[in-house]
């Protein structure tokens, strides 16, 4: 279906530039409508100093763009195949490639991993003593290129780096996407990426919490012990400090994982207490509230109607601030045991963007398998997956809105 | 009405041994391993424990990352008896999560996604050595 975009300057009295027409990989045919400065379609061709030229395309022209800050490495995550899978399709690195490639790609969406955009491989990182959380070791220019680029519909040759042998391997195409999502460290780093993103995320993980999952990956390996797996982590807190931490100031959305609270001097890490925080004021993003939007609550929904075994759930809800931002918090300790648990909590939760009742809870029970099914941070996950939908259906709907109304002349 | 499966997130710390290992320990369950490397599986991880590389060259990939991650971590300890706080010390044990986090997301792929990465590969170059058929 073409669709007409108008580009036009500030007021219809100057005039418009001519629009460069966006580069697809489809053949089209482009018809050049000239409206005059009333707003009155002509038949002239060609621009006069009150027309605006509207150029009818097929609708590709702006790619989506999230950002996901993590440290869980690249587009294998759990949050990015919770993400994908909102959309339908589950995402495969690129067919016929090299079967090293960090990308990610489904019907909708494609993953790109920042890693590959390290300026240092392994070998060079090592003789300048950079890590791979330094600023120094990627390359943030190429980064804000390539992502401009996918952004306008323009594909990109990508470099790969390859997480095993630690070299640069020959860069992949990659072709715009509807939703590009960009996952790694330094997602929100660079002032310029920042401005490029539609919506950020940062995954904010404790760390005690932290401790115990890398605890949890590890402990099975034969080079490791708990000394090795702490002393990992240790090494690399002051990096991770003052290069990646900050990030979260700017995410527009920010998962904090914690110890619970439900259990007092708990150190096994298996009870979680996740946190949502949400920026206000962000376009096209609602908050997910309870019961009464601005306000302050404080709900534990086992009781008469719903039983919960040992330690059971507690939510809270209510509005903060957040390094100077007006920001609402969503939080829920504990874990879901039962199916109908969490069909009752997602019956109270508000805006959460489904488009049926119980989307939710089977986006969570399809993925049971995943860490986090049964506690707040898969939850929340879900919930950010679902809230991104509805972003990107807000964007794409904005631009297909009135300018169709001008071509039925 | 489907019956729902979950997994909590990790084991429980001071059950895990640290002399013997489970073979194919599954990320996102609880599991105890008896010290003869006898593996008794919780209630809720009642699937099949498959997962194992499909390919030769998944196999020693998995193989090549295990003796890494060993090699690594003794790197990373010599370096840093010098100085816990030197830059060469923050950048071996970065090299140490760099190569476990590969390690893990191949498990992962193996284990839960069932795929082995070299599948789409080996459509196309069956003769090659890395794509014959990896016998148990």
């Amino acid at each position: 279906m073409a669709v007409c975009t108008v580009y036009t300057t500030q007021s219809l009295n100057s005039a418009c530039s001519i629009s460069t027409p966006t580069k697809t990989h489809l053949g089209f045919h482009q018809k050049q409508v000239v409206l005059d400065s009333t707003g009155k379609i002509t038949s002239k061709k060609g621009s006069s100093s009150s027309s605006c030229v509207i150029t009818c395309s097929v609708d590709h022209s702006q790619t989506v763009v999230i950002g996901l800050a993590a440290d869980s490495g690249c587009g294998k995550s759990t949050f990015m195949r919770r993400l994908t899978s909102v959309f339908g399709g589950a995402a495969e690195p690129p067919k016929g490639g090299n079967p090293d490639s960090n990308t990610l790609i489904s019907d909708m969406t494609t993953v790109i991993c920042l890693d590959d955009y390290h300026s240092l491989d392994r070998t060079g990182r090592k003789e300048k003593g950079v890590t791979a959380l330094d600023p120094r070791a990627n390359n943030f220019d190429l980064m804000y290129e390539q992502v401009k680029a996918l952004k306008s519909a323009i594909a990109v040759e990508k470099p790969i780096y390859n997480h095993v042998t630690g070299l640069l391997d020959p860069p992949e195409l990659i072709k715009p996407p509807k939703i590009l999502v960009i996952e790694g460290l330094h997602p929100m780093f660079d002032e310029r990426v920042r401005d490029l993103l539609d919506f950020s995320i940062y995954l904010d993980i404790s760390n005690e919490v932290k401790f115990a999952w890398k605890i949890q990956r590890d402990m099975a390996e034969r080079g490791h012990s708990l000394e090795s797996i702490k002393a990992s982590i240790e090494a690399r807190k002051p990096d991770f400090d003052a290069y990646i931490d900050p990030q979260k100031q700017y995410a527009d959305a920010v998962i904090e994982v914690l110890p619970t609270q439900l259990i007092p001097d708990d150190n096994e890490g298996k009870v979680l207490r996740a946190r949502l925080i949400m920026k206000e004021g962000v376009k096209h993003f609602s908050p997910v509230y309870l019961f009464d939007e601005g306000s302050t609550i404080s709900w534990i929904p086992c009781g008469r109607k719903l039983t919960c075994s040992y330690p059971g759930i507690k939510f809270s809800y209510g509005p903060d601030s957040y390094f100077g931002h007006e920001v609402s918090i969503l939080e829920m300790d504990g874990q879901f045991d039962r199916l109908d648990e969490l069909i009752y909590v997602e019956s109270h939760l508000s805006n959460i963007s489904t488009k049926f009742y119980g989307e939710v809870t089977q986006q969570m029970l399809k993925h049971s398998d995943f860490p986090g099914s049964n506690n707040g941070t898969g939850l929340f996950q879900t919930i950010v997956g679902l809230k991104i939908r509805d972003l990107y259906e807000q964007i794409t709907a904005s631009k297909t809105a009135a300018p169709l109304e001008a071509t039925k002349a | 009405m489907a019956s729902l499966t979950f997994h909590s997130l990790t084991g429980t710390v001071e059950k895990i041994p640290t002399s013997s290992f489970c073979s194919n320990p599954r990320i996102s369950a609880t599991f105890h391993c008896k010290n003869k490397g006898e593996k008794r599986v919780s209630r809720m991880t009642l699937k099949a424990m498959g997962g194992a590389a499909k390919y030769k060259g998944t196999q020693m990939r998995e193989k090549q990352l295990t003796e890494m991650i060993e090699k690594k971590v003794t790197e990373a300890k010599e370096v840093c008896k010098g100085d816990e706080t030197s830059d060469e010390c923050k950048v071996a044990w970065d090299e140490v999560e760099e190569i476990s986090q590969a390690k893990a997301d191949l498990r992962i792929k193996l284990e839960i996604e069932k795929k082995d990465p070299l599948e789409s590969f080996c459509q196309e170059n069956p003769e090659t050595e890395e794509c014959r058929i990896y016998e148990d």
